[in-house]
């Protein structure tokens, strides 16, 4: 696991034509926690997801992960610095096979090394384990796409494993499956935790929200509107304004 | 928990093993044997063609197949593969092997700065970008008479003396397209069990999230380029040597890329022997048509045919299709006696 570090915003700003989907968002998680991202449809969460990964460059505004700043460096970059990510609505390689799928994530330095087979027996070992301990490892042969959704979310989140980030970002982990897999879904965010990993959640499921986090921030219209224990800002006026309109 | 799926890839020598290595050998069998088993060099010299355009889509495949960028321009590599070839022997003097080696080299270069500027671009705008490089070449070559020759042609300086006749030539140039088939799907092969290629596959399949996992989807998309290049160049310059005539129209021809896309696409581009197998099958019927329509533009339109009806129902092309439709039986069951597990498993937690 890479060295310890939590994601750091300062004014971070992003508009897709005329909206600012991100508005100035100045966010400090908390290293070591399971920080949950909540605030209503629209608020600019996943955009504010994809503006710390890289995937989008922001219009202004800064990023930093363990005290260095990753502003607009390339999403392998900022992966490597050791910031896992799942999307929204689950994403697999439909064609390739679940043990493959996983086994994408080992990109270590130096074109000699990418150019050794994949099937490493350490990376292979190391692959199953993940699997098994999502609990999909009976399928490592079958191809992604002929997996359940529920299972497609758990081959994400060891695909994600295999990087051995200490950060995860999950964009609605609990969207879309049933709840007995919420459950596990949390158990397995509970332990990683417990293993040190911090976790930062997008999650619409204010149960689950509420039961896992440690730390909650709030956002409405493209920056944060409240911050702290899921007690605070449960009975924070601002954010029942936000959620409820009224 | 049972390990179903570990019945349906063991390790040690299993019939598909078995198999996989004899048709292998059949296959090479096949290659070494035609230019003996050829009845006259007419067929000796169209076994060279399948070849060459084997050569040219296996290599197609190596950005193709992997990165899932689809190029119609690659008739750009393989036409600068052929005048970097025959340029060499002209202008400097090279020899004509070392010619082939070196202008492919320079080609590869030339993909450099051509794949920073296309693979920046994806889907559609890359398929045109490809496009436009083939049909700038074509008219700067035929331009540049100084040069290139013009719309006059080049002729390119056989490599072989005036001794070895037709049929010989013929027969040498077979196996020399052979070896560079091997090379080039060996070097495919290599790719696809690698950790690069892992990451490729995954760039086709979704590129976004390639790159979340920390794929460096750029730089692998510019090496898939360039060793595509590197081959397709080579199969230009050896198909130029032994062709020893070259004009900017064919050349450059939007129809020689196409040709690349529809052998792989039939064949299968996952599949390492998918291109050559869409080369014997498109090239055959290329030569026939050629041969039966002469003059017309009837092969145009089967070509044409031929793709719209592999898109429509053999997407995956060939190969896919008929190892899917042995393994359908074997594989949905394993799969499907897996799911019914976890569902018993499921419920039985629920119940608790």
């Amino acid at each position: 696991m890479s060295t310890t570090g939590s994601v750091t915003t300062e004014g971070l700003t992003k508009s897709f034509g005329g909206v600012r989907a991100v508005d100035g968002a100045s966010v400090a998680f908390h290293d070591g926690e399971i920080n949950a991202l909540i605030g209503p449809n629209g608020s600019g969460k996943t955009t504010f997801f994809n503006c710390v990964t890289g995937m989008i460059r922001p219009d202004a505004g800064t990023v930093a992960y363990a005290g260095r700043d990753v502003t607009g460096l390339a999403p392998h970059r900022i992966a490597r610095s050791g910031i896992g990510r799942s999307f929204q609505l689950c994403r697999v390689f439909p064609r390739l096979t679940v043990l493959e799928n996983v086994l994408v994530a080992v990109q270590p330095h130096g074109l000699l090394q990418r150019l050794r087979g994949m099937r490493n027996p350490d990376d292979v070992a190391r692959a199953r384990e993940l699997l098994a301990r999502v609990g999909i490892d009976h399928l490592e042969h079958a191809e992604a796409r002929d997996i359940s959704y529920g299972q497609q979310k758990l081959l994400e989140l060891a695909g994600v494993l295999m990087g051995d980030p200490h950060t995860i970002m999950l964009d609605e982990p609990a969207g879309g499956v049933n709840p007995a897999l919420v459950d596990r879904i949390a158990d397995l965010v509970r332990e990683l935790n417990a293993e040190g990993r911090t976790f930062i959640i997008v999650e619409h499921n204010m149960e689950l929200v509420m039961g896992l986090s440690d730390h909650v921030v709030v956002f409405d219209r493209g920056r944060p509107i409240a911050q702290g224990t899921p007690a605070v800002v449960q009975d924070d006026p601002q954010v029942l304004e936000a959620y409820l309109g009224v | 928990m049972p390990n179903a799926s570990s019945a349906t890839r063991p390790s040690g020598p299993t019939p598909a093993r078995v198999l996989r290595i004899g048709g292998l050998l059949a296959l090479a069998a096949v290659v070494l044997l035609f230019p003996s088993l050829a009845p006259d060099p007419f067929i000796l010299s169209v076994g060279v063609v399948i070849l060459s355009y084997a050569v040219l889509a296996t290599s197609w495949n190596l950005v193709g197949g992997f990165t899932g960028y689809i190029s119609l321009g690659h008739a750009a590599y393989s036409g600068l593969g052929g005048y970097a070839t025959a340029l060499l022997i002209l202008r400097s003097g090279l020899n004509p092997w070392l010619a082939l080696l070196v202008g492919a080299l320079i080609v590869a270069l030339i993909a450099i700065p051509v794949g920073i500027a296309s693979l920046r671009v994806r889907g559609a705008s890359f398929v045109i970008v490809s496009i436009a490089l083939v049909l700038i070449l074509q008219l700067t070559f035929q331009s540049w008479h100084t040069f290139t020759g013009g719309s006059g042609g080049l002729r390119v300086p056989r490599p072989f003396g005036p001794d070895v006749l037709r049929p010989e030539q013929h027969e040498r140039f077979f196996y020399l397209h052979a070896v560079l088939l091997a090379l080039a799907l060996l070097t495919w092969w290599l790719i696809e069990r690698s950790r690069l290629g892992a990451g490729l596959k995954a760039i086709r399949e979704d590129e976004d999230k390639a790159q979340a996992l920390g794929v460096p989807t750029f730089a692998y998309k510019l090496i898939a380029l360039v060793t595509s290049a590197f081959f397709t160049a080579l199969g230009g310059g050896l198909y130029a040597l032994w062709f020893g005539y070259l004009d900017p129209i064919f050349q450059f021809s939007i129809l020689v890329g196409t040709y690349m896309v529809l052998m792989s696409l039939l064949g299968g581009v996952r599949s390492l022997f998918g291109p050559l197998l869409g080369a014997v099958v498109v090239g055959y019927a290329v030569e026939v048509f050629k041969s039966q329509y002469g003059d017309t533009q009837f092969h145009l339109v089967a070509t044409g045919i031929l793709l719209g009806l592999v898109v429509l129902f053999m997407p995956d092309g060939v190969i896919p299709a008929i190892t899917s439709f042995l393994n359908r039986r074997r594989r949905a069951a394993s799969i499907r006696e897996v799911t019914a597990e976890e569902l018993a498993r499921q419920r039985e937690e629920a119940a608790r």
